[in-house]
């Protein structure tokens, strides 16, 4: 170890020190793991219908396991008697939203499936340890634009986290930390109502099982999952649960061929996967709704979807707060989603040749809007 | 589901040449699946043949049917499938009225009448799973006794009590949701503490509908009073797993099929063309069983077509099957080829084993191959309800009204169970497409077709009667070697009347129907018209009768040769290596879609063919005198 590392190895002072810390960065991890299912939406919705299989068969699986994963941090939050709110303003990101990738960062874009996504995706799943205990939170600078920075600490401006993996590692040792001096003073962190865990009888992902959180072990196994999910587990291609994780599944895609059981990082041995890049409706960019001219029936689709989607997480609100059965409509809600977004994607975005239109997430319930 | 890669392709009509297997499967349906998975879990090896083309199970295969479905003018059972040349199946479409003076030759199938039927099968990887709609219904152990209790039908072999374990053997192998509750009536038994694997599926808004205006309707039938309620079928589509199942280990639901790791299909999504192909494979077929088998020492020969079963004169005994392997699907150009085996087992459906036999000229010397065929008689009522009932909604039929499916009443007049059908009244009219060029007709557009065409279809009610169909000798199937297909295989000849016994219990349910929609306040649409195929006239009434896709009897079991012609085991009592196997095992259907009797049956028979196996390799003991 150099004199130089040292010197920047020094402590860090313990980010997470109370429960409303805590609560604090399960609001962030809510708003990162919501942060990626537009792009992913829509790069799946962005492909012709009847081509690209395997592209969208491994994006829709991630898609629905981000989805698992809001789940999970909703359950924590559950678990620890805070309460989970996905209609807050500034709940859905701005567009292109900042991710780390370790000492720089990329643009997260609402954009259609292309290489340039895949690579993104590829970005937003990467495993990526601090080289060291000092690197783990590095300041940005504030003239990064409109785009909302994820990962960043929520207690402390102007600092985000090297990776979205030490993000969760900080929630980890802040749930251990709160979960000890807690017991300490003879209370319990996990005072939350176990009814409003949401079990696997209400939610299920093609891969993994959700975890209902009561208490330490619990809540640490669903941020493991998490992680597991998205990096693999312990440096191979595999979850926990024998699951590819997300980063080699859409390395399939740039691979051009499927993993199997047995194979290891980068070479792929199952069969051919096809990617047709030219089989894409090119929808807009990070679109607006301002963007649309008023009047035009694209302006009216775009808002009837933007309004829905508000409206879903408005829903999903109402089933992370003590009704997890209404997750059993979750199903019905996709396909209303799936049909308004294709009613922007297979057309034309007015007023620029070339492009189709895209969908606005919405944010913030129906009566605000 | 992984399916092994390359394994459609492992094996070739070269390398068959030179095996003797321990068991050869014709058909790659689900009765030659369960039986090709059991036997390789032990070792075995195994080869089926399958008529149809085969290719590795992918994602992309499948979704290949699925585009050419959403493609297709008429949505019929067979539409997401390719016509070709040297394996034609029977369409719906092919139906016409039987005109004096010859058969209908028109489909696949022959019809020789009086009854023109509109049954199919699909000749396809997976077999008729692959547009079956999953309803589950075991026979009720009365169905096992009809002949005992009510002088009705031929003698079954083996009882509801024998066939249970297996029952349950074929819940799980088809992954079945129903909640244990509803489905305990008219004597249907089960061991304690059994639980399905997945919870039930929610019932539609419509069945919740015509529950308010059924439930507790009461019946008089043969001195017997009956109350009537609106119950949830047992499915067999993915659903919540049943954390009691299996003494609380649970259960895990097989997806969807391919090369590669697909998470997909492993819950129902409710989608209403779940016939004839669910979009996710949460619906089973066969193709998940076959994954399963492939993995093993089983191999696939793909694009073969039974031709003639061969025998020893001496013994009975099979000595291979000859089958015409083409090479090209759009080709009635083919090689012939012969597979050998130990033992064999047709497993192509209840018609193509019969034609398959009498093909063969291996007619028993009971006259019985052939004979008894069987298949429900289906007649359809059709209403508007006063109200939107959210009709189209929902998987095809997810409740029904099973009553009627038990009683003294059988003495004289079959049962029924009615389906009350989510997919409104597109079976008789076409719906919602007729409804549409209707209204169109109208010179209605823009929002006003939209409203119309809303409130017209989400009103539709249809009851579809499933009516339980006896054997009788003349219903049969046979073979002409004038009527032939492209590869040189006799076509099955269709000789049907619907009997007099079923026709009492069509009476009575369009009787009944009636008494239905006016408790629901529903404006009655039915009509029979007379130039349609199907029509059949009854003490002075018309009706039509159409098919149920659930062929059955025309190798019935057992107990002796005079009688049957299969024992309990589904093994021939002529041709001691040869079992003939599903549906056409049976001796009565009941009023149970017969899938799970079949898939029973065959499990059962699995059982005995390992032990069978087992038996024959066991060193022979010389005397020692």
């Amino acid at each position: 170890m150099t004199s130089q590392t040292q010197l920047l190895d020094r402590p860090l002072p313990a980010e997470i020190d109370t429960v409303a810390d805590l609560e604090a960065y399960l609001n962030a991890a809510l708003r990162l793991e919501h942060a990626t299912i537009p792009p992913y939406l829509t790069a799946l919705y962005s492909l012709h219908p009847g081509t690209n299989s395997d592209a969208r068969h491994v994006i829709r699986v991630v898609a629905v396991e981000e989805m698992l994963h809001l789940t999970l941090v909703a359950n924590v939050m559950n678990a620890i008697g805070r309460r989970v709110d996905l209609t807050a303003d500034d709940f859905v990101p701005a567009y292109p939203a900042h991710l780390p990738s370790g000492e720089t960062d990329f643009l997260v874009s609402v954009q259609p499936f292309s290489p340039a996504a895949v690579t993104t995706f590829l970005n937003i799943e990467r495993p990526a340890k601090a080289p060291s205990e000092g690197r783990r939170l590095l300041p940005y600078s504030d003239d990064l634009g409109a785009g909302t920075v994820l990962a960043a600490s929520p207690l402390n401006p102007g600092v985000r986290f090297y990776s979205i993996g030490e993000f969760y590692a900080e929630i980890d040792r802040g749930l251990r930390h709160l979960d000890h001096e807690y017991r300490q003073r003879g209370e319990e962190l996990f005072s939350g109502d176990p009814a409003w865990q949401v079990t696997e009888e209400y939610f299920y992902s093609g891969g993994g099982e959700v975890v209902p959180v009561t208490d330490l072990a619990s809540a640490l196994r669903a941020l493991t999952l998490i992680a597991e999910q998205g990096e693999g587990l312990g440096g191979g291609i595999y979850d926990g649960e024998g699951e590819l994780s997300h980063y080699y599944r859409f390395e399939q895609i740039q691979l051009a061929r499927y993993y199997q059981k047995g194979d290891v990082a980068a070479r792929p041995s199952g069969p051919r996967l096809d990617v047709d890049f030219s089989a894409v409706y090119p929808v807009a960019i990070d679109t607006e709704l301002a963007d649309y001219p008023a009047g035009t029936p694209a302006f009216e689709a775009a808002e009837t979807f933007s309004r829905t989607y508000a409206d879903f997480l408005a829903y999903l609100t109402a089933a992370y707060h003590g009704q997890p059965h209404q997750l059993l409509d979750a199903v019905a809600w996709m396909f209303r989603l799936r049909d308004d977004m294709n009613r922007l994607i297979r057309n034309p975005f007015p007023g620029r040749p070339g492009v189709h239109a895209s969908p606005v997430f919405g944010r913030g319930p129906l009566e605000r809007s | 589901m992984i399916f092994p890669e390359g394994a459609s392709a492992r094996t070739s009509p070269a390398a068959v040449a030179g095996r003797v297997y321990d068991v050869v499967i014709v058909g790659a349906g689900i009765a030659g699946a369960v039986i090709a998975d059991r036997l390789s879990r032990e070792g075995r090896s195994v080869l089926v043949l399958e008529a149809a083309p085969a290719e590795d199970l992918t994602i992309k295969g499948y979704e290949a049917y699925l585009t050419d479905f959403y493609a297709a003018a008429s949505k019929d059972n067979q539409s997401p499938y390719p016509v070709i040349e040297p394996v034609p199946m029977p369409r719906s479409t092919d139906a016409r009225p039987i005109r004096p003076g010859g058969p209908n030759t028109n489909g696949y199938l022959v019809q020789n009448g009086p009854h023109s039927t509109d049954t199919t099968y699909t000749r396809v990887l997976g077999g008729t799973t692959m547009h079956w709609e999953g309803k589950i219904l075991r026979m009720l152990p009365q169905d096992f006794e009809l002949a005992e209790q009510r002088g009705q039908g031929p003698k079954w072999p083996l009882g509801y009590a024998d066939l249970e374990p297996f029952y349950r053997e074929a819940e799980r192998e088809i992954g079945v949701s129903a909640d244990i509750e509803d489905q305990r009536y008219l004597g249907l038994t089960y061991p304690p503490n059994y639980v399905f694997p997945m919870r039930g599926l929610p019932p539609s808004y419509l069945d919740q509908m015509v529950a308010r205006g059924v439930d507790g309707t009461r019946v008089e039938l043969d001195g017997e009073e009956f109350s009537l309620k609106v119950r949830p079928f047992p499915q067999g589509r993915n659903g919540i797993p049943n954390p009691a199942y299996d003494a609380g280990r649970g259960f895990v639901p097989v997806g969807a099929v391919s090369t590669s790791q697909v998470d997909e299909g492993e819950r129902c999504q409710g989608n209403n063309n779940c016939v004839p192909l669910c979009p996710v494979q949460a619906k089973y077929h066969a193709g998940k069983t076959l994954a399963k088998a492939l993995d093993r020492n089983v191999d696939l020969l793909a694009q073969s077509v039974a031709y003639q079963v061969h025998t020893d004169p001496e013994t009975g005994r099979v000595t291979q099957i000859e089958y015409r392997h083409y090479h090209d699907p759009n080709s009635a150009e083919y090689q012939t080829g012969f597979a050998r085996g130990r033992t064999y087992v047709l497993a192509t459906n209840a018609i193509e084993n019969a034609r398959l036999m009498l093909a063969s000229g291996l007619q028993s010397r009971s006259d019985l191959v052939g004979r008894n065929l069987m298949d429900h008689a289906y007649l359809l009522t059709w209403a508007l309800l006063p109200e939107i009932a959210g009709t189209m909604r929902g998987t095809n039929c997810t409740s029904g009204i099973v009553d009627l499916r038990g009683g003294r009443f059988r003495r004289d007049q079959a049962s029924f169970s009615i389906d009350i059908h989510n997919d409104g009244w597109g079976w008789p009219t076409g719906a919602p497409v007729s409804d549409l060029v209707r209204i169109v007709d109208q010179n209605t557009y823009g929002f006003d077709l939209r409203r119309s065409l809303v409130d017209q279809v989400s009103r539709q009610l249809l009851f579809a009667h499933m009516i339980e169909v006896l054997a009788e000798p003349e219903n049969r199937v046979t073979v002409d070697p004038r009527y032939r297909d492209r590869l040189g295989n006799m076509r099955p000849v269709i000789s049907f009347r619907v009997p007099d016994y079923t026709m009492r219990g069509a009476a009575f349910a369009r009787r009944l129907s009636r008494q239905l929609f006016e408790r629901l306040g529903a404006q009655d649409h039915t009509s029979y018209d007379p130039s349609e195929y199907g029509y059949v006239e009854f003490e002075g009434e018309g009706y039509r009768i159409l098919g149920g896709n659930h062929l059955a009897g025309t190798h019935i079991m057992g107990t002796s040769p005079g009688t049957s012609v299969v024992d309990d085991n589904q093994r021939s009592w002529e041709h001691e290596n040869l079992y003939l196997v599903g549906g056409g095992s049976m001796p009565t259907i009941g009023t149970a879609n017969t899938t799970v009797t079949a898939t029973a049956l065959c499990l059962r028979t699995a059982r005995h063919l390992l032990h069978e196996l087992r038996h024959q390799d066991q060193p022979v003991a010389l005397a020692t005198h």
